[in-house]
């Protein structure tokens, strides 16, 4: 073949098959590939938490105001001008709302030990008040001496445990406290220049498979909002439902416990254990001759944990991960396993992600026409850059 | 100083260029400047396969430079269509009804295309809804553009 000939035409396979085959969007091959790379995906960012906390944070600062930068470009306001006044609004709204916060922290800084004591006792007190009640409503209890050994078990975790922990998490959490700072920054630069990365990226995609990236990166997209801003509208309903409930219970500082139980929620499994002891500790320290308004915060725990499975859950966060239920458990496992907190915060959304673009990749592997034509673009381009070198 | 006018004046002969695709021929130049923030430019050597009939669209795509053929899936001498020049947009089609590629289109030169996804095309619906019309109503013209030729050659 001379270089200046055409290149060699497309074989009838390549050229005949037009059909794409069988899916392998939802074959076992593409789940297993999702679940493997997942968890590959979950022990590498675990390695880089400083990086992987303030991009999740920001990612959800991003779909959190993303429809407000998108009313103003409706408006007829540029992109860039769009990202930065709802950037600078928040970042000055959030900077007023940290002042009380910030002065709270300060003036109680010293006693900050104490205070932990203090809610730690209450919690002692309400659990051993109820073991006494169950030993003398059940007498197999009392003869198990299962008072006395809840109560040998509480006092080693607060005497050996906590002494031993606390000043580590404390210096953990204030070793995390800069790269968090990252999070708002990264935030900023995803609604202002969000689609010229998207294009950046999409450069480097062969034409073959271009309209399929098109197709990937939108769908990923889709997913990511919904599930993310799914989420943000189901921790505004918990946040309603469980300050308005332990409102009514008569709790103290009842709006930020339900903020705090509501935001836990993200993680979960452990997220809703923590928050519930968190309220019904505070609860306990702050209403000490009242044990029966903490049983009634329990219930209403578990009964808001309840209405988010079945009621709310379904109505906002849906089925945008259109996952199974038993790969999605194992996932979370995976996750919590493998990074951690972050890891079985970022478990899911990651597998969806994954998954997308394990269904596209499949899509394509499983293609022999895009691969044929890949194949016969780069033919062109060789022949091109070798059509003088033929001696 | 020297940065910016280099920005300024590429930026320029972008918007010209993109002006003269009949897509964006009656947008203003802040509304070019909207539309290039969301076109992917790509560039095809002569006879690459831009799209393949049957095939699901998610884009439709403007000719910046070079030809571009629209023939029968895998015969591009027999079963010409049509061959589009610079400035005409094509694989409108099934974007708009989400129908699969009625043809197949290869470049007949070297040639660079401006793509517009379907996503950032309803989303332009959305944010910029007279941008989205002053586009939509260039692609209605070339459609009747088109039929005429089809059916009469330029009847009325």
């Amino acid at each position: 073949m001379t270089p200046n000939e055409p290149p060699p035409a497309m074989t009838p396979a390549e050229v005949g098959d037009e059909s794409p085959g069988p899916a392998l969007s939802s074959g076992p091959l593409v789940w297993a590939a999702t679940i493997v790379f997942t968890t590959l995906l979950l022990a590498l960012l675990g390695r880089v938490l400083w990086l992987v906390v303030p991009s999740l944070l920001a990612i959800i600062v991003y779909y959190a105001l993303f429809p407000l930068v998108r009313r103003l470009t409706l408006a007829g306001v540029q992109r860039p001008t769009a990202a930065a006044v709802v950037a600078g609004v928040v970042f000055v709204g959030a900077s007023i709302a940290m002042v009380p916060v910030v002065s709270w922290i300060a003036a109680h800084a010293g006693a900050g030990q104490e205070l932990l004591y203090r809610y730690l006792d209450a919690g002692r007190m309400l659990v051993e008040r109820t073991m006494t009640m169950l030993d003398a409503r059940f007498e197999f209890l009392a003869r198990m001496n299962f008072h006395g050994q809840i109560a040998m078990r509480l006092a080693e975790f607060g005497d050996t445990y906590l002494q031993k922990h606390a000043g580590s998490l404390l210096l953990g959490a204030a070793v995390w406290l800069p790269s968090l700072l990252l999070a708002p920054f990264f935030a900023f630069f995803f609604l202002r220049d969000g689609k010229r990365f998207l294009k950046f990226v999409g450069g480097a995609v062969p034409n073959a498979y271009f309209e399929r990236t098109l197709d990937m990166v939108e769908r990923v997209h889709t997913t990511a909002r919904a599930y993310i801003q799914g989420m943000l509208k189901l921790t505004a309903i918990d946040t309603a439902f469980l300050g308005l409930g332990l409102w009514a219970l008569g709790v103290p500082g009842a709006p930020v416990l339900g903020l705090l139980a509501a935001v836990l929620a993200w993680v979960p499994f452990v997220g809703p254990i923590i928050a519930g002891i968190i309220v019904v500790l505070v609860t306990a320290t702050d209403l000490p001759h009242d044990p029966d308004i903490v049983y009634a915060v329990i219930v209403l725990l578990a009964c808001v944990r309840l209405l988010d499975d079945f009621v709310f859950m379904p109505l906002t966060v849906g089925r945008s991960l259109r996952m199974h239920p038993l790969p999605t458990v194992l996932l979370i496992f995976i996750g919590g396993a493998v990074a951690g907190i972050p890891g079985l915060i970022l478990a899911l959304p990651l597998a969806a992600v994954v998954m997308v673009v394990a269904g596209t990749i499949g899509g394509i592997v499983d293609n022999p026409r895009l691969r044929a034509r890949h194949a016969f673009a780069k033919r062109l381009h060789t022949q091109r850059v070798t059509a003088d070198l033929t001696p | 100083m020297l940065t910016l006018f280099n920005k300024r004046s590429k930026e320029g002969l972008r918007i010209s260029m993109l002006r003269k695709l009949s897509l964006f021929a009656t947008l203003s130049r802040s509304e070019l400047r909207v539309v290039d923030s969301l076109l992917h430019e790509r560039r095809y050597l002569k006879g690459e396969i831009v799209f393949d009939e049957g095939e699901e669209g998610q884009a439709l795509y403007a000719i910046i430079s070079g030809r571009v053929l629209v023939c029968r899936q895998g015969e591009p001498e027999t079963g010409r269509i049509a061959e589009l020049e610079a400035g005409v947009a094509f694989g409108e089609l099934a974007l708009l009804d989400n129908a699969p590629r009625s043809a197949q289109t290869r470049a007949a030169q070297d040639c660079v295309l401006a793509s517009l996804s379907r996503s950032d095309f309803e989303s332009l619906l959305d944010t910029h809804a007279v941008v989205a019309s002053k586009i939509a109503l260039q692609l209605a013209r070339q459609f009747g553009r088109q039929l005429r030729e089809r059916v009469g050659g330029g009847a009325p």
